[in-house]
């Protein structure tokens, strides 16, 4: 029973860290630009293909790896792109939900394209560690996701050190909390947006191929990451870094005991309940504050 | 001629020649493509009611589509009423569904209130997925009831074809459309769009935005929920993809290329993209592939970047130019 426990909890926490991983771009990119990115989770799913590709051709390790920086780079280059061509020119001259509708059309139109170029069948990024798993006092799992695991948390923590000690990652803060103070710093804001929506994308292109890791890769599997990434972000307050983390703790932990201890069938609805009553009784999130939104 | 009288025999000439259309064409796959875009036409306008003129966006409308259509074929199936009443049961508990779900919109907005009416769609759906007693799940329920046969005066009205059910669809359509007309031309619309434009302002001069935030919810679902009973009778089968997000975003798409905040503009966006979707399946064999949702995909992007109010903001454009003046009735163009 408890072992029971334990192992759901690790497997919360593994899923855990890949939500916090793709929620942490999505609610960067909200909180410097105030864009809500519904194809958020499409950035992810290109990623995953990335890595599909190129551990069909470079199998092991090297592969591996090669695929996580040929994802962050590829997904990194199709950020920048999308924030040029798509979501630049509509920045103060639309609303909110017109920015929402246009990176709907985003998630449509990438969706199909993999359809059109993958095909529907699902694939699997293979497995450098040949199936190896480990277990301590009953509770086990595949060395991959404990893999998974630290590789998440280290980005995550490289992420944060890149944003509280850089120069440009202060940049990057300060223009979340107030853009006109820091334009009046000397930050070029013009240059922060293309970063942030780079390392946004990127971030999401690692963490699609820990997802697509973890599940299979299919051209629809974009959907599951952006609301997932939605829901861990409004659980954290949108454009909180911090909330975003514990949130895809949370939400991870709280999907698989969930699942287990209440209701199977109902497992990818448990972050959707979490969300609605946090909104019903605290509209800015869990870690919210009043600037936050 | 004045305007009136003009704008009368335009209508006139405009239902005359709706009326004749299955007797022009009489091709049923034609006819069952016109048929599912006018389902579609009642669920872009009821979402342009809630989307459009009070700016409150929702991506769960596939949610009341799917309501709409289980309760219309559950009522039918398993009460034995008849499948009329099960039509506008199924609009009145979407509504009542709509309605729900306009409370949390009275305190949420913009990317917030998009998730939680996505949530509520999804549970919904997984809800259809699993109550497997009711909605046999996944496989969805099949062999749903023809709509029963009416009797007026002497004349027997069946329904088995196509053509059938596009007068059904027709007088459906047309309802809805004169409903959204009387709704927006009404003060209850104007409130509605000073609320879009401006909710504290809307407040300060005395409208309940909480009140009319229900009241649109559940009216835009009432329709959404009739769409739906429609499209049980007609395609006889409801699985849950009826509720999910691609259903929504059809609507969206629609809408958006159509014209947002117009009243012509969600038809003209239902009936060309249904249309065009057609002829590009024909394109198939010189594609190899199916591009129509990358089309869309496309079409929403270019729309919402270059074309803001839709195909009718571009008419109006046209027309205001050319006639040089031209009450500007509000083309989505400028809201906020």
């Amino acid at each position: 029973m408890e072992s029971l426990f334990l192992q759901q909890t690790l497997n919360g926490l593994i899923i855990g860290s890949i939500y916090s991983l793709i929620a942490i771009g999505l609610t960067m990119i909200f909180g410097v630009m105030k864009i809500s990115n519904f194809a958020h989770g499409d950035f992810a799913m290109v990623g995953a293909y990335t890595a599909v590709f190129l551990m069909a051709w470079l199998p092991g390790w090297m592969g591996w790896v090669g695929s996580v920086i040929a994802a962050a780079a590829v997904v990194g280059i199709l950020g920048i792109v999308t924030e040029r061509l798509i979501f630049r020119p509509l920045l103060g001259r639309w609303t909110d939900i017109d920015i929402i509708m246009v990176s709907i059309g985003l998630f449509i139109l990438l969706e199909n394209l993999a359809q059109l170029f993958f095909g529907a069948t699902p694939q699997m990024i293979s497995d450098p560690f040949r199936g190896a798993t480990l277990g301590v006092g009953g509770v086990s799992t595949s060395m991959l996701r404990l893999f998974c695991l630290g590789f998440s948390c280290t980005a995550i923590a490289a992420l944060q050190i890149f944003l509280n000690r850089s120069k440009l990652g202060i940049a990057i803060r300060a223009t979340s909390q107030n853009r006109f103070a820091a334009q009046l710093m000397g930050v070029d804001i013009n240059l922060i947006y293309t970063l942030t929506f780079w390392v946004g994308a990127a971030l999401a292109g690692v963490g699609g191929v820990l997802y697509g890791t973890t599940f299979a890769v299919h051209p629809l599997m974009g959907a599951m990451p952006t609301l997932k990434a939605f829901v861990v972000t409004i659980l954290g307050g949108m454009g909180n870094l911090r909330g975003a983390i514990f949130g895809g703790f949370i939400l991870g932990v709280a999907e698989s005991l969930g699942g287990n201890y209440l209701a199977m069938e109902y497992q990818h609805a448990i972050g959707f309940f979490i969300i609605i009553s946090v909104l019903l009784l605290r509209p800015r999130g869990l870690f919210g504050t009043r600037e936050g939104t | 001629m004045s305007r009136q009288v003009r704008h009368l025999l335009g209508t006139v000439a405009v239902i005359a020649a709706l009326l004749i259309l299955p007797r022009v064409i009489q091709e049923r796959y034609f006819l069952h493509v016109v048929v599912m875009a006018g389902i579609y036409s009642i669920m872009t306008m009821s979402w342009n009611l809630l989307a459009g003129y009070s700016g409150q966006l929702n991506l769960g409308h596939a949610a009341f589509f799917g309501i709409g259509a289980y309760t219309s074929a559950l009522v039918a199936m398993k009460l034995g009423v008849s499948p009329w009443f099960g039509l506008l049961g199924g609009g009145v508990i979407a509504g009542f569904f709509g309605f729900l779900l306009g409370f949390p919109s009275l305190r949420l907005s913009g990317p917030y209130l998009a998730i939680t009416t996505i949530g509520f769609a999804e549970i919904l759906r997984l809800v259809a997925v699993n109550w497997v007693d009711l909605t046999r799940g996944s496989l969805g329920l099949s062999g749903i009831p023809l709509l029963t046969p009416i009797r007026v005066g002497g004349l027997k009205l069946e329904f088995y074809f196509e053509r059938d059910y596009y007068y059904v669809v027709l007088a459906a359509v047309l309802f809805t459309y004169f409903c959204m007309r009387r709704f927006t031309d009404s003060e209850f619309g104007v409130s509605l769009q000073a609320l879009r434009d401006d909710e504290q302002g809307a407040q300060s001069i005395g409208i309940h935005t909480s009140q009319y935030k229900l009241a649109v919810f559940t009216l835009s679902a009432f329709f959404a929920g009739i769409a739906g009973g429609l499209f049980a009778h007609f395609a006889r089968l409801v699985s849950p993809d009826t509720m999910s997000l691609h259903v929504t975003f059809d609507t969206l798409t629609m809408t958006m290329i159509g014209g947002l905040g117009t009243t012509a503009g969600p038809i003209l966006g239902a009936v060309l993209l249904s249309l065009l979707s057609e002829w590009l399946r024909t394109l198939e064999d010189f594609f190899k592939m199916d591009i129509r949702l990358v089309l869309y995909g496309i079409l929403l992007i270019l729309t919402i970047r270059f074309m803001h109010g839709g195909l009718v903001g571009v008419f109006q454009g046209l027309k205001e130019r050319f006639s040089g003046y031209g009450r500007t009735r509000n083309g989505g163009a400028d809201h906020g």
